[in-house]
C-alpha cells in the first residue's frame, strides 16, 4: 500500500466516520440506522486486506467514540475484528467476486450489531437484545443499498492491487 | 464449484510468507489489547482523568467537522422532511383534527380543576412554559449528538462547564424533563436521558398526591415503581418531579417538572406496588435544543 493509498484510506474512513455520527445516526428506517462507515470499512478491507482493514476500524472506531463521547476503543475494538475479519475474506477467497462486498456486509452487518451487543452486556450496560434483534434485518437492507454506490466510489479511488500481490485462493477441496 | 480447478499465484518462498502472516497477527493482537485497555480505562473513569480530558479536546476538535457534515446535510433533511410532510398531510390533518377534539375536551376538564385546586393551577402555569423554578436559571443549549442507537441513552449538547453547566443538573425540553447532565467537558456536555437505566426521578402525582420512583422498567419502558396498592392513580394523570422534602437531602430536580402522563395502571396479586405506565412528555429520540436548569446558589 503507497503512501497515497493511506491518505485517502484515512480520509474516506475520517469523512465516513464523521458522517455517521453527524447525519447518518439520525436516520433510523423501521428502527435500524444505516451504516455508512461499516460499509465504507468492508470495502476498503477486501480491496486493500486485512492490516489496513484492522488498523482502518480501530482508528475509526476512535473517531465515533471521541466524538459522541462514549466509552473510548468500544467501536474501535468491535471495528477492528470487523475489519480484519473482511480483510482476510478478500485476500483469501472474496477479492475478485463480485457478490464479496455484498455478502460481506450483510454478515458483518449482523456480526457487527451482536458484537455490539455482547460488548454493551458485557460492561454492564444497557443491551436491549429484543430490539437489536427486532432491527438486523431492516439494518442489513440498508446496508446492502448503502453497499453497491460506497464500493464503487472506493474502488475508484483505491485501484485493486496487482494480482501477484494477492494470497493463494483457498481450495476447500483436494 | 467447490471441486473445480482454481488458479494459483506464483509461489512465495515459505518464509516470507510465515513472516507476513506472524505481522499480521501481531498487528491485529496489539489493536484488540490497546483497544480493551482504552475500554478499560474509560469505563473505570468515565468522568475524570487523562483519557477522559483528551477525549474532551478531541470531541472539540471533532466539533467543526460535525457542524460542517450537519450543515451540508440539512437542505436535503429538509427536502425530505417536506415531502414526507406532503405525502402524510391528510393523514395527520385527521389525526391532528381528532387530537384537537381531545385537547379541548382536556382543557376544559384541567380549567375546571384548576380553578379548585390551587397547586394544580400553579403546575398549569409550569406546563405552559411561563415559569421556571425561582432558585434555577435555565442555559439553553443545541443538542449536537442526538441518541442513534437503540444502546444509547444519552444525548451531547454544546454547552459545557464554560457556559456553567454542572454535573447532576436537570434538563428539560420546553416544560418537559428530559433527563439530568452526567459528564462535563469544557464546550460540551453528555445528558443521560429518563429511559437510561441508571435515571431514577422522584416522581408525584398533583391530583391523588401520590408518589413514587420513575424509571425504566422491563422491556424498556418508563415506569413509575413504589406505588403501594391502596394508592390511586388513574390513567392520563400528570407526574410531575417531587422536589426536595428534607433540606438535609435535597433533591436534584426542582419541584413541579412535567415529567410524563400515566399511560396504563394495573396490579396484581402477587406485587407489593402497582405497575404504572409513564408515557414521558418529551420525544427523546427527537431533540433539536433543550435547558440545563443549573442551581443559582451551590449545592
Amino acid at each position: 500500500m503507497t503512501l497515497g493509498d493511506g491518505v485517502k484510506a484515512a480520509a474516506l474512513l475520517f469523512v465516513a466516520a464523521v458522517a455517521q455520527v453527524s447525519i447518518f445516526s439520525q436516520a433510523q428506517v423501521f428502527g435500524a440506522v444505516p451504516d455508512v462507515l461499516l460499509v465504507t470499512l468492508v470495502a476498503l478491507s477486501l480491496l486493500r486486506g486485512s492490516v489496513v482493514g484492522a488498523v482502518g476500524g480501530f482508528f475509526a472506531g476512535l473517531v465515533v467514540d471521541t466524538a459522541s463521547l462514549g466509552t473510548l476503543g468500544l467501536t474501535s475494538l468491535v471495528l477492528t475484528l470487523a475489519g480484519y475479519w473482511i480483510g482476510r475474506y478478500g485476500e483469501t477467497t472474496g477479492r475478485d467476486r463480485a457478490h464479496a462486498p455484498f455478502l460481506s456486509v450483510a454478515v458483518v452487518t449482523v456480526l457487527y450489531q451482536v458484537g455490539l451487543l455482547v460488548v454493551h452486556f458485557v460492561l454492564g450496560e444497557s443491551a436491549p437484545g429484543g430490539a437489536v434483534m427486532r432491527s438486523l434485518i431492516p439494518a442489513v437492507v440498508l446496508n446492502l443499498i448503502l453497499t453497491g454506490p460506497i464500493y464503487a466510489v472506493v474502488r475508484r479511488l483505491l485501484r485493486p492491487t496487482n494480482r501477484d500481490e494477492l494470497t493463494a485462493e483457498v481450495q476447500l477441496l483436494g | 464449484m467447490l471441486a473445480s480447478s482454481v488458479q494459483r499465484s506464483k509461489p512465495t518462498p515459505y518464509p516470507s510468507k510465515a513472516r507476513s502472516a506472524l505481522i499480521r497477527r501481531a498487528v491485529v493482537v496489539g489493536l484488540v489489547i490497546v483497544a480493551l485497555a482504552l475500554v478499560t480505562v474509560s469505563f473505570r473513569s468515565p468522568t475524570a482523568g487523562a483519557l477522559h480530558s483528551v477525549q474532551g479536546a478531541g470531541s472539540t476538535a471533532l466539533r467543526p467537522f460535525q457542524i460542517a457534515a450537519t450543515r451540508i446535510a440539512q437542505p436535503f433533511r429538509d427536502a425530505y422532511e417536506y415531502v414526507h410532510g406532503l405525502a402524510n398531510a391528510k393523514a395527520e390533518n385527521k389525526r391532528l383534527r381528532e387530537q384537537n377534539r381531545k385537547l379541548r375536551a382536556r382543557n376544559v376538564h384541567t380549567v375546571a380543576l384548576a380553578a379548585l385546586e390551587p397547586s394544580l393551577a400553579r403546575l398549569l402555569h409550569f406546563e405552559h412554559g411561563r415559569t421556571f423554578p425561582h432558585d434555577f436559571r435555565p442555559i439553553n443549549a443545541a443538542v449536537i449528538t442526538p441518541p442513534g442507537s437503540p444502546y444509547t441513552h444519552s444525548l451531547t449538547i454544546d454547552a459545557g462547564s464554560s457556559a456553567g453547566v454542572r454535573l447532576n443538573s436537570p434538563v428539560v425540553n420546553g416544560p418537559a424533563l428530559v433527563g439530568i447532565v452526567s459528564n462535563v467537558f469544557p464546550d460540551t456536555a453528555v445528558v443521560r436521558l429518563l429511559t437510561d437505566d441508571n435515571t431514577y426521578v422522584a416522581a408525584f402525582d398533583p391530583r391523588t398526591r401520590v408518589r413514587g420512583m420513575v424509571h425504566t422498567g422491563p422491556g424498556g419502558t418508563l415506569i413509575l415503581d413504589q406505588v403501594k396498592k391502596e394508592l390511586r392513580v388513574n390513567e392520563g394523570d400528570v407526574l410531575v418531579t417531587a422536589g426536595t422534602h428534607s433540606a438535609r437531602y435535597p433533591d436534584l430536580y426542582p419541584y413541579g417538572i412535567p415529567i410524563g402522563r400515566v399511560s396504563s395502571v394495573g396490579a396484581t396479586d402477587t406485587a407489593t406496588f402497582l405497575q404504572v405506565q409513564v408515557q414521558p412528555y418529551a420525544n427523546l429520540s427527537s431533540l433539536d435544543a433543550v435547558a440545563v436548569l443549573v442551581p443559582k446558589k451551590p449545592r
